[in-house]
């Protein structure tokens, strides 16, 4: 019964060593929204390699706010909300089904592949923010 | 509980194991609305300490199936070795009967199943850019889907707290009447 005690003890503290670590790497390596002016390029690469580019100065936190400022250059995006963010299914009227053809539009930021939704991806000053349609292989 | 005695599976193993695939598949299929809330953890535990050696052969068959049901991208690589290690560990674990244990446990591997997942991308990171680029690939990876694990890890937790006693119990009378 002792024993059992202070397993359970032990696997406690290190619960909640680990969740405060977790945390604490959360807090200073997390995505991090800047205020004020900014001025980014949205581009957008089709399913047939052609690049539209859209530049937007703007005071948005997260990229969906941007990307809903620039509707009157003409982008616009559809997409399905949910618990994780929108699941983006259509940028520019063009639809990528991955049921259908394993087809998705990805987002770099920077050309390096982004690791947040458009909801979540914070907006910097000078960033590049790319959708392109892609294929799963 | 099996039938086994003379070494070969039998019939009814062959029936148990695909009936806890089933449970973990339907299960999971249950709570696929609640992001990252999930019994698979639980089940996979809970058949570990009940079933012994079958559970080698039911976790490459929801393996399998997860991959014909979803198909086999990165997510699927990391299944492959994400279930068997909380497996090993429910193996290694296996003479405590304490429901906060068990929920320490599974707290813990839902915690750190973002981190187990960013694995294939430090490989592939590495693969392409170097041993510095894979980490930094795997541990951004991670760093993004921290908030996640905290309700993976609470999730696993209270459910494995809760249902411990209970299934526990059942499972208890399950081999107590030999079935």
């Amino acid at each position: 019964m002792k024993n059992n005690t202070k397993k359970i003890i032990i696997g406690l503290v290190c619960l909640v060593v680990l969740v405060a670590a977790f945390a604490v790497c959360w807090k200073v390596f997390g995505p991090k929204a800047t205020k004020g002016d900014k001025h980014i390029t949205v581009e957008v690469v089709n399913s047939e390699g052609a690049t539209t580019d859209y530049e937007l100065d703007t005071d948005a936190e997260f990229l969906r706010i941007a990307m809903d400022e620039l509707h009157d250059q003409g982008f616009s995006y559809d997409g399905t909300d949910s618990e994780y963010g929108i699941m983006i299914s259509a940028i520019n009227g063009e639809t990528a089904d991955y049921a259908t053809d394993g087809a998705y539009w990805a987002l770099y930021v920077n050309g390096e592949y982004g690791q947040y939704g458009c909801d979540s991806q914070p907006v910097t000053d000078g960033d590049t923010y790319t959708w392109t349609y892609e294929k799963a292989q | 509980m099996s039938n086994s005695t003379s070494g070969r599976i039998t019939i009814l193993d062959i029936a148990q194991i695909g009936l806890m695939v089933a449970v973990i598949e339907v299960s999971k299929a249950a709570l696929a609305f609640l992001p990252n809330i999930e019994l698979t953890s639980f089940w996979i535990i809970m058949f570990t300490l009940f079933f012994g050696w079958k559970i080698v052969a039911v976790v490459p068959v929801f393996i399998l199936i997860e991959g014909s049901i979803y198909g086999m991208n990165l997510w699927w690589i990391m299944y492959l070795y994400a279930w068997p290690l909380l497996v090993l560990i429910a193996w290694f674990l296996r003479k405590n009967d304490s429901a906060i244990f068990w929920a320490i446990v599974s707290g813990i591997f839902g915690l750190c199943f973002g981190a187990l997942c960013s694995i294939p991308y430090v490989v592939i990171g590495w693969s392409s850019g170097g041993f510095a680029n894979g980490i930094r690939a795997g541990f951004v990876w991670w760093i993004a889907g921290i908030p996640w694990d905290f309700i993976h890890c609470a999730g696993n937790f209270v459910l494995m707290l809760v249902l411990y006693r209970p299934v526990n119990g059942a499972m208890k009378k399950l081999k107590a009447s030999n079935v």
